[in-house]
């Protein structure tokens, strides 16, 4: 098991990334959501080994891989690898760059030969083995370092927005052929990605980060917002867009407004209850990650997404373009 | 103007009928050259790749002191080797002044600033995700480093032809350490220096078209090196 403990990374003083614990498990597809500089292609980076955290440990099983000894740390490198987001292919041929791991690894020639060959054709990409870099689109440099990636074979593969590049369906080959490695030899994912959609589409375990922390909610209805003065725990109306939304909170200034899909009340109408948030607009969109849930997206002035079961959907008749309230209490926003 | 054209008359008539006397000292200046530029090069380049990506405590200090020694005068080199070597010196025993290593020695101190200085910067241009890639896919060391220097491999080749220009080129070490003396560390450039002097202008010229030569040579070699491997 790769993990973090009690990390807190910084560059140059300001604090980037800071996780009491962090456990990538055997076999798990974890999916790391959150903003842009949320902090998760630095996350990647320390599970990755290439950089060491400020403070804290980072473990491979038993060894502390954290650590300046070099031989741990090279050793779990073998295990552990990493598609950055703009990835970048050695100079050479595609076929070079799937074989660049396997050769460090003491394996050449024939069989070498053959694993480049049949990741290639998981991937997709044979047709792409005998070209260079400056020859392929950045969609397809992608799929290239995943397939380098998967040909050494490691326990974990971390991947930072692996299809920013890509379009629909080569999304969802890339995210096919991963499944399959996944289910043949039980291998650990984990996947930042601002796409909530794609997270929730192929991840078993989704964690939110948010300026640098884990977010105690799933990462939908998560705002940047300003607190009014007052350390008393009350009741304050925070500006959000176009809408002010009220929150029970005893902290001020810059704070994480967090919205739990699962507490918004999804109605047709406004409805008479104690909820002091209520807004009105429209359904956006309709998504079923998973059977029996339904995630709604409506346009309240700022976009906010609640899950409902796919009974009360179907009770409420939504489809995009209805009109449609959401209700929450201020008590349940979280604040962070 | 006819002493010119005298001259280059006199300067194709010694290298067309290889005059002993010219070829053994653009022999020695191609030994001298080849020897030092290798021994700057094997030191100064590792350096500059630890300089250019690894961080510690004293890497601006390092970098400070490796970009300033590439002004480093080359009588002023010439004349601290001198002291070094010379029978009274802390190296006197050695019994290399006036020798071809004392050359050698006086080019590589001024060569391997280039080459570490020169191949920093290389190291420092290629994209950081190259290393980071290397690494990820469970490079060591050896190979991280490896894989860098291939992206960076016209920029570190363009290190070697500098500090090969800078050897070559040398005249104030090599007159002071070399002492000049005929067939035993005459160099092109001392030659050249000191035949100017004594008014044998068509040997000197002779002498400095060979030297023109060899950089061109270098030169083509590197552009040739660099269209082969821009695939």
């Amino acid at each position: 098991m790769l993990e973090l403990a009690g990390v807190r990374h910084a560059y140059e003083g300001r604090v980037v990334l800071d996780l009491e614990r962090f456990a990538v498990p055997p076999g798990a597809l974890i999916a790391i959501v959150g903003h842009n500089g949320s902090g998760k292609s630095t996350l990647l980076r320390l599970l990755a080994l290439v950089e060491r955290p400020s403070t804290g440990e980072i473990r491979w099983g038993d060894a502390v891989v954290s650590s300046p000894r070099v031989r741990p740390r090279a050793a779990a490198r073998r295990r552990i690898t990493l598609v950055e987001q703009r990835p970048v292919l050695f100079r050479g041929t595609v076929r070079a760059n799937l074989g660049f791991g396997l050769k460090i690894r003491g394996r050449r020639g024939a069989e070498a030969e053959k694993t480049v060959a049949a990741v290639a054709e998981r991937l997709g990409i044979t047709g792409l083995l005998d070209r260079r870099r400056h020859e392929l689109s950045d969609g397809e440099v992608q799929r290239v370092a995943v397939a380098r990636a998967l040909a050494v074979a490691p326990d974990v593969l971390l991947l930072d927005e692996p299809v920013s590049s890509a379009d629909r369906a080569a999304a969802q080959a890339l995210y096919g052929a991963l499944a399959d490695e996944r289910r043949a030899r039980g291998l650990a994912i984990c996947l930042a990605s601002h796409q909530l959609e794609d997270a929730y589409r192929w991840a078993d375990d989704i964690r939110a980060l948010a300026e640098g922390r884990l977010s105690p909610v799933t990462p939908e209805n998560l705002f940047r917002v300003e607190l009014p003065p007052g350390q008393e725990e009350e009741t304050k109306h925070v500006r959000v867009g176009p809408i002010a939304i009220a929150v029970t909170t005893g902290r001020e200034g810059p704070a994480i407004l967090a919205v739990p899909p699962t507490d918004i009340f999804v109605s047709k109408e406004p409805l008479v209850s104690s909820a002091r948030n209520v807004f009105t607009g429209q359904v956006t969109r309709l998504g079923r990650p998973r059977p029996g849930v339904v995630h709604v997206a409506a346009d309240v002035g700022v976009e906010l997404i609640a899950v409902i079961t796919e009974e009360a959907a179907r009770d409420l008749a939504l489809a995009p373009g209805s009109p449609v309230t959401f209700a929450f209490k201020a008590s349940a926003v979280r604040v962070f | 103007m006819d002493f010119l054209a005298e001259g280059l008359r006199r300067a194709v008539h010694l290298i067309s009928s290889a005059d002993p006397e010219v070829y053994g000292i653009a022999l020695l200046t191609v030994k001298v050259a080849v020897v030092a530029t290798v021994i700057a090069c094997a030191l100064g380049m590792p350096l500059g790749f630890v300089l250019a990506s690894r961080r510690f405590w004293g890497r601006r200090a390092a970098l400070t002191v490796v970009n300033t020694a590439l002004a480093f005068p080359t009588v002023v080199v010439g004349l601290l080797l001198y002291a070094l070597l010379s029978r009274r010196g802390p190296l006197g025993g050695l019994g290399w002044l006036y020798t071809w290593q004392a050359i050698v020695i006086g080019d590589v101190i001024l060569a391997f600033p280039i080459a570490a200085a020169l191949s920093a910067a290389a190291v420092q241009g290629v994209d950081p995700r190259i290393r980071r890639t290397a690494e990820t896919l469970g490079a060591g060391t050896w190979r991280t480093a490896w894989a860098v220097a291939r992206e960076a491999r016209f920029a570190l080749a363009a290190v070697i032809t500098a500090a090969f220009g800078q050897v070559v080129a040398e005249v104030g070490a090599a007159m002071i350490v070399g002492g000049n003396i005929r067939g035993a560390t005459r160099t092109l450039t001392t030659a050249v220096a000191l035949y100017t002097a004594q008014g044998d202008f068509g040997l000197a010229l002779a002498l400095g078209l060979i030297l023109l030569v060899m950089a061109l040579v270098v030169n083509v070699a590197l552009q040739v090196l660099q269209g082969r491997g821009n695939a």
